[in-house]
């Protein structure tokens, strides 16, 4: 880990405007802690600025105003490459689409991440390989994408957001393309995940799926509107 | 980033488009093609031809008489004026080893007995030193005046029962009168010995010009005449003292300052803008080899068009793969690709198509111009530089029509294209 924080990641007044004709503020002066190891689930509906929250905090976009640090670092503060950098090292995704690379092995989709932090090709293998087995998909590392099912595929995913051992892992709607069940078995693996000691930010819009989470914050019109612990259900 | 790794995923991408990745190469693949088989056959033409030439040669000049600046090959335009009597006055000139006409006679046919080939051409006239020792695999030269004759392996292996020295043939004119020869010598090779036959191999019989080619010339015009003050030669075979430069100018200048002064029949002959020209077996493959670099700078301009063709065609690939590929630029992108590793993958992509492309495209031209050397009879030659130069014109032909797709395709945002569909 490069940080020595107890923080993952760090919001402080964050607004983001994007400039459409009229300014619209997607996120107007949100502060958010995700504390390292926890398991956060952000809801709200559409245009609430989850979205807008999710590239935030996994470094692909830059706030308007405000301060972001993610796994210790400000993000603010960097370029485009450092940027690039410590999302790939601090940073898993997981999509609601999966977004694994079509023609790659579910192996080398899992050790992609780590061919751009310079890692040599028998390391990749082998931490992907050991990736794979611990979510249950020791047997199926060489078939491509379209070979796998919904749950499979989601598996490969999480599998290759831990690949660099990031700061925290963000999943954006993983359950939305899975049926109920496969979906229970995904949300398992978080637990699992979230259990290991893992960091899991989870945006969503399922009631049951931000239930699983520690903490939910509630998002609306750019704002923070309330933050409530797991299974209390209000306030 | 690793460039092996690079290599690996390009591959994975191009092979994953077999159809379109093929019928992209195809542009640079025919480019390289025709610029490779015509080298090839370029450079196997020269060395057929120059290897033709002994140094013996070398000290031989061939002469003929045109109108000023006229253009063509050699005999381009020729006049029929040397005399008898001038080749015996520039034999005798400072400086000149030997002098004697040629002349090509056409005939119907030659027969060894009662075995006849049809023959329209390949009997050639002559002076006696025409052939040299060293072209000849047995027998000897024939002499002036005799009834003898040389032929080549062609013409031996025409009858069933190969010629031997010895043997008379009987060589029947295109006006029908008809004379006997003894084969006396048999060259080493069935190439044409001097510029004036050309360099290709055929069956040739060589004679003395006397007697023969006074009998053919009457009234059968084998390329000179005869207009009752004896025959007169179109082209003339003018021997240096020696090869080195000084000695063939001074036999040049002399010969043709006789040959154009009133004092000489060919002088007196020659029309107001015609000139005597001589010029060595060097001099006048010089002329093919200009002509011959005429053609070889058309088909690489052609090529060149079809390169600038191909470059586009990948550019154009690209452009739609960068497109097609969106979504997964976005998700190198997420986890962590910068922009170079996503300008390197598609520029190697370019790459390799444009180096496979070169690659396939030095192996067919190559194989045809060694087919073509074959078929025409030539020793073929690699022009190995040309080799490497179309691979290098393969990759830079990937950079240049690869790098604008690259760059959009690294400046792709990854917000965008993770939303892309």
């Amino acid at each position: 880990m490069t940080s020595s924080g107890e923080r993952a990641v760090s919001l402080r007044d964050v607004r983001k405007t994007y400039r459409v004709g009229e300014p619209v503020h997607a996120l107007d002066g949100v502060s958010l802690e995700i504390p390292r190891g926890s398991y956060t689930a952000i809801v709200g509906p559409s245009g609430s600025g989850k979205s807008t929250l999710m590239h935030l905090v996994g470094c692909l976009d830059t706030p308007t105003e405000g301060e972001i640090s993610v796994g210790g670092r400000e993000v603010t503060a960097l370029s485009e490459r450092e940027r690039t950098s410590l999302r790939g090292s601090e940073v898993g995704f997981v999509f609601q689409t999966f977004n694994l690379m079509p023609r790659l092995s579910a192996l080398e989709n899992v050790a992609l991440p780590q061919l751009f932090q310079g890692v040599s090709t028998a390391e990749r293998l082998e931490r992907a390989r050991t990736l794979l087995e611990e979510v249950g998909l020791g047997d199926r590392t060489d078939h491509l994408p379209n070979e796998l099912s919904g749950g499979q595929r989601q598996r490969v995913a999480v599998a290759r957001a831990l690949v660099n051992d990031p700061a925290l892992v963000l999943a954006d709607e993983p359950t939305g393309n899975l049926d109920t069940e496969t979906g229970e078995r995904i949300l398992a693996l978080f637990d699992d995940l979230h259990a290991a000691g893992n960091t899991v930010v989870m945006v969503t819009h399922e009631p049951h799926v931000a239930a699983r989470a520690e903490r939910t914050v509630h998002l609306l019109d750019g704002r923070i509107e309330r933050i409530e612990p797991a299974g209390e259900g209000r306030e | 980033m690793r460039p092996l790794e690079f290599l690996r995923l390009s591959w994975r991408s191009i092979r994953g488009h077999t159809l379109r990745s093929t019928l992209t190469t195809l542009g640079i693949v025919i480019g390289i093609a025709a610029v490779i088989a015509f080298v090839t056959l370029g450079a196997s033409l020269q060395a057929g031809i120059i290897g033709d030439i002994s140094p013996d040669d070398q000290r031989n000049l061939y002469g003929w008489a045109a109108d000023e600046g006229i253009e063509g090959g050699p005999l381009a335009g020729a006049q029929p004026v040397f005399s008898e009597t001038d080749l015996e006055t520039v034999s005798d000139l400072e400086g000149v080893e030997a002098a004697y006409g040629y002349a090509s006679i056409q005939t119907q046919a030659v027969s060894d007995g009662d075995e006849q080939v049809a023959q329209g051409d390949g009997l050639i006239a002559a002076g006696a030193s025409y052939i040299r020792e060293g072209d000849l695999r047995e027998g000897r030269q024939f002499e002036d005046g005799e009834r003898e004759a040389v032929i080549n392996p062609a013409m031996a292996a025409q009858f069933e029962e190969n010629v031997s020295v010895g043997d008379d043939l009987e060589l029947t004119f295109l006006g029908g009168q008809t004379a006997t020869v003894t084969v006396v010598g048999i060259t080493d090779t069935s190439e044409g010995l001097s510029p004036f036959e050309g360099f290709e191999a055929a069956p040739r019989v060589y004679v003395p010009t006397d007697p023969y080619y006074g009998e053919a010339a009457g009234g059968v015009g084998g390329g000179g005449e005869d207009d009752g003050e004896g025959v007169r030669f179109v082209a003339i075979v003018v021997e240096a003292a020696s090869m080195d430069a000084a000695a063939i100018d001074r036999a040049r200048t002399a010969a043709t300052d006789y040959l154009e002064s009133p004092e000489s029949d060919a002088g007196e002959r020659l029309g107001e803008d015609q000139v005597v020209t001589l010029q060595t077996s060097t001099e006048l493959l010089q002329q093919l080899e200009d002509i011959l670099d005429l053609l070889q700078n058309f088909i690489v301009g052609i090529a060149a068009i079809s390169l600038l063709v191909g470059s586009i065609g990948i550019a154009n690939i690209m452009l739609v793969s960068v497109t097609e590929r969106t979504r997964e630029i976005g998700i190198m992108k997420a986890v962590g690709a910068q922009n170079r590793d996503v300008l390197g993958l598609f520029l190697t992509e370019a790459v390799v198509l444009g180096v496979v492309g070169a690659v396939i495209g030095t192996g067919l031209g190559l194989a045809a111009g060694y087919l073509g050397a074959w078929y025409i009879d030539l020793p073929p030659v690699y022009p190995l530089e040309y080799v490497a130069l179309a691979i290098a014109v393969g990759v830079l032909v990937g950079v240049l029509s690869g790098l604008y797709p690259a760059w959009r395709a690294a400046r792709t945002d990854p917000i965008d294209a993770l939303r892309y569909e």
